[in-house]
């Protein structure tokens, strides 16, 4: 009983960003005029799974006390890269899912390397590392075109058995392969510690370095795999600035909804997963209910402001209130 | 490791069983002509022409929009309103939706997808990016949706395309000024658009082109105003100081600008061909007896319009083409009218060339901004 207790309190964010994430797709549901089917469910799925992939990626370097202004853009790079090496064969697109993934991992391993030997602040850094991915991902598609295998982009955007949306399997399959046992190892244990206290956890002979290392490169993957799903989606690449700048900005809000502190130490990719499907919802609501389009963001914003304030829910999790005042 | 692992599984779940994607037919391909050639008038000798099955209406039609937020956009969307609104159009249309979904690609397929879900009938989009619909296309095509694209339209031929011709509008603008230039001879001050662009590259092409043709010995002297109003206004004036003298002025963008730079260096007015802002006409109209020439024509906002009108052919089972010229909206001179053509109590910003007569389409600015900015 108290071992519930105990892990109910431990997830009150994610619980509550799942709570939040029903109670609006109920609504969405409830007003949308085919109801539910599977068909509205897969379209919900393919975009929400974008989201969900890149604001699992900015979690981990948040939990370090970090933040990857690069996300987005990594994200678009890959885009563009499977949009060229998604072709072909299916061994060869499966060759160049692989390349694609290492890519995006090399990306997130440069910006681990400056943070870690460089020492530099992860925002400014990844600012800057983020427009260099910027520049290589026009170089490889100066305007929006290319193509993907279509069999593998209609199987990730499709239904299985008509009924789950592929998009959902493989983001469970995700969680599942690269969250789940990086929170078990030492290094997600290092990761939240870096994030509570650096200078503890180093004195305290966590591998911190190591672990900040990993962080960056799990965050590059992920967004990795969110471009390669982009390219399903679209059967092509666009290396756009706003694209990028919104998955960015977006991703920092999925964390913030999904529990996670900002501060660092503190949350779980999951939470974000759930915080990502509360964003793309709002705009989902959009299209059921008839608002005027130029009232459209402030709606969201409205919106966003209460998610964000649930999300605070941690408030009463405090031990000594006064630390909130601080 | 992990990463093997997920590639694995990944092939893991797809030998499974890919779900099987239905391949429907479509429209089917026809020969021309369309059934309303003159204003559904086909790009080039090679467009293939669609004819959908007949369905009964009233239709459930649907506008997937992606950037919001420039005077354009929110013209268009009012515009697509007041057509919606129209009695004769009203008539046929059971339902008509609106949403903007932002510069997400994503966002905009979705968007799209969730039309093709709740059973629309046809589905006007302006695309965030031409290369990235074709798997929207074969979703649309598979369940007999009706896709028409504008404005930014898409890299097929399997949907719908209004184009615009922006050779010919560059072409028409320029053919005023040979023409009401009886000497046949001087300077030809082009003011070009944002460099880089299609638009401007093929305005430019037929201005060069009707400059040749014209025959005579016309010199062109080229500066670049970026579509902008300020931008326009300046480099003008500078033309002006440097080249002294020209006999018409062609462009593609900011043409009020052009008349007050001419005003205030005190050159004499001369033919303009220029775009279909307010400010230009209202300028035109008051200048008119001081020798101040201008044809104004363009393909404003409210080409949503035409766009519409095709898919409502298309939905009846005409024959339309895969891809279709955008009919010219233009008046010259003399006959700029306030409250007809354009409008001296509305801003200089407000796009006029909202009337497309071969088509029959026409608005008044009283029904463009009349709209509410709710969705219906």
């Amino acid at each position: 009983m108290k071992t519930l207790r105990l892990t109910l309190a431990h997830n009150a964010g994610p619980l509550a960003a799942l709570a939040i994430f029903i109670l609006m797709f109920a609504i969405y549901i409830a007003f949308h005029p085919a109801g539910l089917s599977s068909a509205v469910v897969t379209t919900a799925t393919n975009k929400a799974v974008l989201l969900a992939l890149v604001a699992m990626a900015q979690t981990l370097p948040v939990l370090t006390g970090g933040i990857d202004m690069s996300v987005g853009v990594i994200f678009v790079l890959t885009n563009c890269l499977a949009s060229r090496l998604v072709v072909g064969t299916m061994p060869e697109a499966l060759l160049g899912i692989l390349a694609v993934l290492v890519a995006g991992s090399l990306a997130g391993l440069v910006n681990g390397l400056i943070v870690v030997a460089g020492r530099l602040q992860p925002m400014i850094t990844t600012l800057a590392s983020g427009a260099v991915f910027a520049g290589i991902a026009l170089w490889i598609r100066p305007s929006p075109g290319g193509d993907v295998q279509s069999d593998i982009a209609d199987f990730a955007t499709g239904t299985l058995f008509d009924t789950i949306p592929v998009g959902l399997l493989l983001l469970a399959a995700v969680v599942l392969a690269v969250w789940v046992p990086f929170r078990r190892s030492e290094y997600g244990r290092a990761a939240l510690a870096i994030g509570s206290n650096e200078n503890a956890a180093y004195v305290s002979g966590v591998p911190t370095r190591q672990a900040k290392m990993l962080v960056y490169v799990l965050s590059g993957l992920l967004a990795a795999i969110g471009g390669i799903l982009l390219t399903c989606n679209t059967y092509s690449g666009e290396a756009s600035a706003t694209v990028a700048g919104a998955y960015t900005l977006n991703s920092i809000a999925a964390v913030v909804i999904g529990g996670t502190s900002l501060a660092g130490g503190w949350g779980t990719a999951i939470g974000s997963v759930f915080g990502a499907f509360i964003l793309r919802t709002i705009e989902d609501l959009l299209f059921v209910f008839d608002l005027p389009p130029l009232w459209q963001p402030l709606f969201q914003g409205a919106v966003l402001l209460l998610a964000i304030s649930v999300g605070a829910i941690r408030v009463f999790r405090v031990k000594n209130r006064l630390e909130i005042f601080q | 490791m992990q990463l093997k692992y997920a590639v694995s599984a990944l092939a893991l779940v797809m030998s499974l069983g890919l779900s099987a994607s239905a391949f429907a037919a479509g429209p089917k391909v026809v020969s021309g002509p369309a059934a309303d050639p003159v204003c559904f008038k086909p790009w080039n000798a090679d467009t293939k022409y669609f004819q959908f099955p007949k369905k009964d209406g009233p239709y459930r039609i649907a506008l997937a929009n992606g950037f919001v937020g420039n005077t354009w956009r929110i013209q268009m969307i009012q515009t697509a309103k007041a057509y919606a609104a129209q009695p004769d159009v009203a008539a046929q249309i059971k339902e008509f939706k609106v949403v903007s979904t932002g510069e997400d690609i994503a966002a905009q397929i979705a968007a799209v997808d969730n039309f093709i879900n709740s059973g629309f009938d046809a589905i006007i989009v302006n695309a965030q990016n031409p290369a990235a619909f074709k798997p929207v296309i074969k979703r649309a095509n598979a369940k007999g949706v009706v896709l028409v694209a504008f404005d930014n339209t898409l890299d097929t031929d399997e949907a719908i395309n209004v184009n615009v011709d922006q050779k010919a509008l560059g072409k028409l603008w320029t053919q005023w000024v040979v023409d009401n230039v009886p000497e046949k001879s001087g300077k030809i001050l082009e003011v070009r658009g944002v460099s880089g662009t299609s638009v401007d590259r093929d305005r430019h092409e037929g201005v060069l082109e009707t400059v040749k043709n014209a025959g005579g010995k016309f010199e062109v002297v080229e500066v670049q105003g970026n579509w902008d109003e300020g931008t326009t206004q300046k480099v003008v004036a500078d033309a002006v100081a440097v080249h002294k003298s020209f006999v018409g002025v062609s462009t593609q963008g900011g043409s009020a600008g052009v008349v007050r730079a001419l005003a205030d260096s005190g050159h004499p007015y001369i033919p303009i061909g220029g775009e279909t802002e307010n400010g230009f006409r209202k300028l035109c109209a008051t200048h008119a007896g001081e020798g101040l020439k201008c044809l104004s024509a363009g393909t404003g906002p409210a080409q949503v319009a035409v766009a519409m009108k095709t898919a409502l052919a298309a939905l009846a089972g005409n024959v339309v083409p895969q891809s279709i010229a955008l009919p010219l909206s233009e008046v010259h001179d003399p006959d700029f009218k306030d409250k007809e053509n354009f409008y001296s109590d509305q801003s200089d910003n407000f796009f006029v060339g909202n009337s497309f007569p071969t088509c029959g389409i026409n608005f008044s600015a009283q029904e463009i901004m009349g709209q509410t900015k709710q969705d219906q």
